[in-house]
């Protein structure tokens, strides 16, 4: 493959998880901490950093280590790659940034299940070496970040009257309730739509895909 | 046979790699997640009983209280640690009693799961003081839409009675339970 | 008393969906016919149940008595990726009917956050056995009580004019959230 082909695929990789496969936007991947935790821009943005942590690391190791996994046991594999790092990313905000990791809970140890991971690690980090599976990890896990901030800020600018903890005005608190979460982000995916105006977009949420072969059905 | 093989290895392999990494990890982390916890359970005591400068922890069943000492070693009074039902989930609060048990001398919310904006007041500070130098007999009671008028009362958050009824209660029933020790 | 307000805390205060935001994937993805999301919710609980019974054990018998709680979220997700198999194979074996109607749900269960949700809430609240199984029991029901709720609505909005670009996911999601501040209606049941 010619050098300057390559570069240009490594952009590429890169720029497609800020916005044409927006793992929240476009693929609606990774919900349920998107609506759990943005109910303040930082907390948000913590949540993006460790899950990108995780999305970053547990890609590289597995796209170093692909070829010698047996394809029956590579989901199993993956999701002791993942967790591990998911524990060294709980351990360290609890180590040092006790507050986030309260605000966090559940979420924290909840990347585990996070689909973006398995999903990237699935259908990339597998097939890949590392620079691209490396990339790729990057643009999908700033993808997230961005998209997990947007909505935080949003959530906090409308429900709580702050910008990370500045500004002051009388809040709507239903932002801030779990309602206010589904709504905020159903506006805001409508509004991608719209701006997208995309045509060959899906009728219903692809979800999480079923966790490619997990099943009994491909060990046999 | 080979094939099976390989797999049996290969995810032995990643496992033990992955304990002995998270045995570090976590050897390296657990004095400072220890001390987190210390710091938070300093920061609550001495916040509901000023003045403390050291403190002993006691566990009798399931009711956990610390005994508060000035710097003289002299007993000042009492921080209890409670838990209870609130609007949404679990409440946990630390109430400080003084050491003649007859005022409390200030309350903080430690963990809570109340409707944010609403119920979420009760981990303000402005309804946390209301504790401070309630008296501790008879019970607390609470008042809705009104000063309160007697020493044994506090002004329940408008909107968000129920959470402010929660917390009396558990408060309430907390200390009740733990002079019955005594 | 003990046991029912963990019950109706799980299934209805605090919906494991509507208000815990987990399990939101198949609650988006599976809700569109009533029929299916039925099955979903009753193959999850299922799961659920089992795996608060398993997760219970091993957090009790095996992490804490060899003071191991940093292998807790390794040895979790493990444990409930082979129960699911393990159910799955089971049922292939034993009903091929049950197999057919739950079988294709059973590999989405795996990355369904409300599973390991519930096994690590389960052992951060330090349930004991009982109050576990009650609880994966209630989460369960709670999950499919959500997931019929939202296909019902569904099966209906097929024939309502959904502005162009809320077709799909948005429109769903808002729907959740009109369903989210309805479920808030129930706050209040458990402190009584």
């Amino acid at each position: 493959m010619a050098k300057i082909k390559v570069k240009h695929t490594l952009f590429f990789e890169f720029v497609k998880g800020l916005w044409d496969e927006s793992p929240v936007f476009r693929q609606l991947l990774g919900m349920c901490p998107t609506l759990a935790v943005t109910t303040s821009a930082i907390n948000g943005f913590s949540m993006g950093m460790a899950t990108s942590f995780v999305l970053i690391c547990s890609s590289v190791i597995i796209s170093i280590v692909r070829k010698l996994i047996p394809s029956q046991v590579r989901i199993a594999s993956y999701i002791v790659v993942i967790a591990t790092f998911v524990t060294m990313a709980d351990l360290f905000l609890k180590g040092n940034f006790p507050e986030i990791s309260k605000a966090l809970g559940p979420f924290v140890p909840l990347i585990v299940v996070n689909c973006i991971i398995l999903g990237r690690a699935e259908v990339f980090a597998s097939r890949h070496s590392v620079i691209p599976a490396f990339v790729d990890a990057l643009g999908m896990g700033i993808g997230f970040i961005l998209a997990l901030t947007v909505l935080g800020t949003i959530r906090e600018i409308l429900g709580s009257g702050t910008i990370f903890g500045f500004l002051q005005f009388e809040p709507m608190v239903i932002m801030i309730l779990p309602g206010g979460a589904f709504i905020t982000l159903g506006l805001l995916i409508a509004f991608i739509n719209y701006l997208k105006d995309k045509t060959k977009r899906e009728e219903v949420a692809p979800a999480c895909p079923v966790p490619y072969g997990s099943g009994a059905s491909e060990v046999k | 046979m080979n094939k099976i093989l390989k797999m049996i290895v290969v995810l032995t392999v990643i496992g033990i790699i992955s304990g002995s990494v998270l045995a570090i990890m976590y050897q390296w982390s657990l004095p400072k997640i220890i001390e987190n916890q210390i710091k938070s359970t300093n920061e609550a005591v001495f916040k509901v009983v000023p003045g403390t400068v050291k403190y002993k922890e006691n566990s009798v069943d399931d009711l956990v209280y610390f005994d508060c000492f000035d710097g003289t070693g002299a007993r000042i009074g009492t921080a209890i640690l409670c838990s209870g039902n609130g609007y949404q989930g679990q409440i946990k609060l630390m109430v400080g009693v003084n050491a003649d048990l007859t005022q409390f001398t200030g309350m903080a919310i430690l963990e809570q799961l109340e409707t944010p904006g609403l119920g979420a007041k009760i981990a303000e500070a402005k309804f946390q003081a209301q504790f401070k130098g309630l008296a501790s007999r008879p019970p607390i009671e609470y008042v809705k839409g009104k000063s309160p008028s007697r020493p044994n009362e506090i002004e329940a958050i408008t909107g968000a009675t129920i959470s402010s009824k929660a917390v009396v209660d558990i408060i309430n029933k907390t200390v009740e339970q733990w002079l019955r020790l005594k | 008393m003990d046991l029912l307000i963990i019950f109706i805390s799980a299934a209805i205060v605090n919906n494991f969906v509507l208000i815990y935001f987990l399990g939101i994937c198949p609650f988006l993805g599976v809700s569109n016919k009533l029929e299916k999301a039925f099955s979903m919710g009753l193959a999850t609980t299922f799961v659920m149940v089992l795996a608060a019974i398993v997760t219970w054990l091993i957090n009790n018998y095996i992490l804490m008595p060899f003071n191991l709680p940093f292998l807790q979220y390794v040895s979790f997700i493990i444990v409930i990726a082979s129960l699911v198999q393990f159910v799955e194979m089971f049922i292939r074996k034993t009903s091929p009917a049950l197999y057919r109607s739950l079988g294709i749900f059973l590999p989405l269960i795996t990355t369904n956050c409300a599973i390991l949700g519930l096994a690590l809430l389960s052992a951060l609240r330090e349930y004991n056995f009982i109050q576990s199984v009650v609880f994966g029991l209630a989460a369960g029901l709670g999950f499919t009580l959500a997931l019929c709720v939202m296909a019902g609505i569904r099966e209906e909005l097929d024939l309502a004019p959904v502005p162009e670009h809320f077709k799909g996911a948005p429109i769903t999601l808002i729907i959740a959230g009109l369903l989210a501040l309805a479920f808030m209606g129930f706050a209040g049941l458990i402190s009584g």
